[in-house]
């Protein structure tokens, strides 16, 4: 008749889960890399021309290397201005232009900062959407097990009335 | 009162390793760039800052206008001061975008994390959807074999 089936279910032991973390340190610092989950897909690759310049332009302006650079250009200007005697001083103490240019920097700085703040709440609203999706497919599934259980506690209850129904 | 197995707050989890596969590779595995930017953004967006800054300016507008004070060095209009402000302002942009690309990083990884995790949890259910309805089976011929032994039992005895 119907074999027993011994075998271990599909075990999400140590090793499932150090190839997630695998899998995951690539996609990590990458956001090339191909991605997995479909929200990711239309947000990163995906993304239109407007879109990959934003993720850019917040990508250069929201690192290291643009704010070291950032405060030695600044030094190098305060410099100028104050001691090297091989240059003509440009905008000498208190700096008016330097801070015209900074102000300069802020204006834009702002701005694309909302930018990428506004990129990252349309990312967020479809994660939502998705999620709703997902949890749809999954009640399903729990209503398919839910209706196959049901079914077998029928075919229980009448092999019951059967050995029930046998003479002792 | 609180007991051994409370849950460790935030702050207290900073210091240990994470639970979470993505707090792990985030948190625990970041360079020391990614944890210098964790530290500014969190060091400028805090009260603190907040508290030193206007102290400060309020020193510096004081004493550059109170006759009492002798040794001057940015009198009204403050345009030094203005200076000040400004390249404040020139960092805080880029931190606030370096600390966002962080954040856009972690969410993407997350989300990621989220794929693999649901696709387990897809084909567990699917594995015991299967095993249910291998057990209705075997269920469904349990109740044949019955019938068949009842029938043959009443052929018998007529």
């Amino acid at each position: 008749m119907a074999q027993s089936s011994t075998q271990a279910p599909a075990p999400l032991g140590a090793a499932h889960k150090a190839a997630v973390v695998h899998r995951l340190r690539r996609a990590h610092r990458n956001p090339d890399a191909a991605h997995k989950h479909p929200i990711n897909q239309a947000h990163y690759t995906d993304a239109t021309l407007g879109e990959r310049l934003a993720d850019r332009v917040a990508a250069i302006i929201g690192s290291w290397p643009f704010i070291i650079g950032q405060s030695v250009l600044m030094v190098l200007w305060v410099y100028l201005n104050v001691w090297a005697i091989f240059i003509k001083h440009w905008d000498p103490y208190p700096f008016i232009l330097l801070n015209l240019v900074l102000s300069f920097q802020a204006t834009y700085a702002g701005p694309i900062v909302l930018l990428a703040g506004n990129r990252q709440s349309q990312k967020d609203r479809i994660t939502l959407e998705h999620a709703a999706d997902e949890s749809d497919k999954g009640e399903q599934h729990i209503t398919k097990i839910l209706i196959e259980i049901k079914k077998n506690t029928e075919l229980t209850l009448q092999i019951l009335q059967e050995l029930e129904a046998e003479p002792v | 009162m609180a007991s051994e197995k409370s849950v460790p707050t935030a702050r207290q989890r900073v210091a240990r390793q994470h639970k979470h596969p993505v707090n792990q590779l985030f948190h625990d595995e970041a360079t020391v760039g990614e944890r210098v930017a964790d530290q500014a953004a969190s060091g400028i967006g805090s009260w603190w800052f907040l508290a030193i800054q206007s102290v400060i300016i309020a020193v510096w507008i004081a004493i550059n206008s109170v006759e009492f004070f002798t040794h001057k060095w940015d009198i009204y209009p403050f345009i030094l001061l203005n200076l000040a402000f400004t390249i404040q302002a020139a960092f805080t942009g880029p931190v606030l975008l370096l600390s966002g690309n962080r954040q856009a990083q972690k969410d993407r990884l997350r989300l990621e994390h989220t794929a693999e995790v649901a696709e387990a949890a897809e084909k567990a259910t699917l594995q015991i959807l299967e095993e249910i309805e291998r057990n209705t089976e075997a269920t469904l011929k349990v109740l044949e074999h019955l019938k068949k032994r009842r029938d043959a039992k009443g052929a018998v005895q007529a």
